[in-house]
């Protein structure tokens, strides 16, 4: 009897353990989210999908990234001439920051390679980037990495919107 | 210890594990090295009406200046249905598309990793922003697992 009660006892200490455990885990990551935004996003008034284009590549190289690719949101979905010519995907890289990300935690994959989304929109275009220090609220190693590659996105977006 | 206990401590374990791995990011291996792995996870996606949109070689894109080797490579997947209900539903989704799979070269293999949902799932509580995650994520898993089966 005994032995059944602290059998019993102890799969209660464990599993309150682990809800508790779960219950401060959402707390935080709830904390973290609620203190970052999910978007960085600017607008580029007066300017049509292509020159937006132009603008945020001149931007990625101004402050030392590289440009890797555009393409368009159903690239390879859909057939070239069907493809949605008013939202392209830009993708641009700092190599130096993405070895030194991926040291800290691979995880960083999930914020690689850098992105912006162009939406073409009837007074301009819109830039949109998932935040990474959002991105990164469950990989607390990736914090201060984060918190530099924001930066960088909003002085590039902002450069492009200019 | 009596076994009836062990069976207590394996259950209560397995609860704190199914609560604390909610929103991981899904992931499985396979011991193969990294060709086949590309090669199998093209079928993988295939069998599932997957379209593998592109392939980055961050590994030889380091290498290639001079950084160490991370033994890792990005891949971009998708299908025409994800964006045109994100574009209709909820166009913030956009930027989770295409789907990224992250391929992890290791002792035993190689390792498949998804992106982490939970933030997403998070910030979109109600439908159908959370349909269209769950959705994709459950997409995701079976071709994950089909992956493993090839």
């Amino acid at each position: 009897m005994i032995y059944r009660f602290h059998s019993l006892f102890l799969l209660f200490a464990l599993f309150w353990t682990g809800a508790i455990a779960a219950a401060d885990s959402v707390a935080m990551n709830r904390a973290d989210a609620d203190a970052e935004p999910m978007i960085l996003t600017t607008t580029a008034p007066g300017k049509n999908i292509d020159q937006a284009v132009t603008a945020l590549s001149q931007a990625i190289v101004n402050h030392n990234y590289t440009f890797v690719r555009q393409q368009s949101i159903d690239s390879r979905l859909v057939p070239y001439a069907e493809e949605v010519r008013s939202v392209r995907l830009v993708y641009f890289c700092n190599f130096a920051k993405m070895d030194r990300a991926l040291r800290i935690d691979p995880r960083a994959t999930q914020m690689l390679p850098c992105r912006v989304t162009l939406v073409e929109t009837s007074s301009g275009v819109d830039l949109i980037a998932v935040n990474p220090a959002w991105t990164s609220q469950s990989m607390p190693a990736l914090r201060e990495v984060c918190q530099e590659l924001k930066q960088d996105y909003l002085d590039i977006l902002d450069e492009a919107a200019l | 210890m009596k076994p009836g206990l062990i069976k207590h401590f394996v259950v209560a374990f397995g609860l704190m594990l199914s609560l604390s791995t909610q929103a991981a990011p899904l992931s499985v291996s396979k011991a193969v090295d990294m060709r086949q792995a590309m090669d199998d996870v093209a079928l993988a996606a295939i069998n599932h009406e997957l379209v593998l949109v592109k392939m980055q070689p961050i590994d030889t894109a380091l290498t290639k200046r001079g950084f160490e080797d991370p033994g890792m490579r990005i891949l971009f997947i998708g299908s025409e249905s994800a964006v045109r209900w994100a574009e209709e539903a909820e166009p913030r989704l956009l930027n989770l598309l295409p789907l990224r799979l992250t391929l992890i070269k290791n002792e035993a293999g190689i390792t498949l990793v998804s992106d982490d949902f939970g933030p997403w799932l998070h910030e979109f509580p109600d439908a159908p922003a959370r349909l269209m995650i769950e959705a994709w994520q459950a997409e995701m898993k079976a071709m994950l697992d089909d992956f493993v089966r090839q």
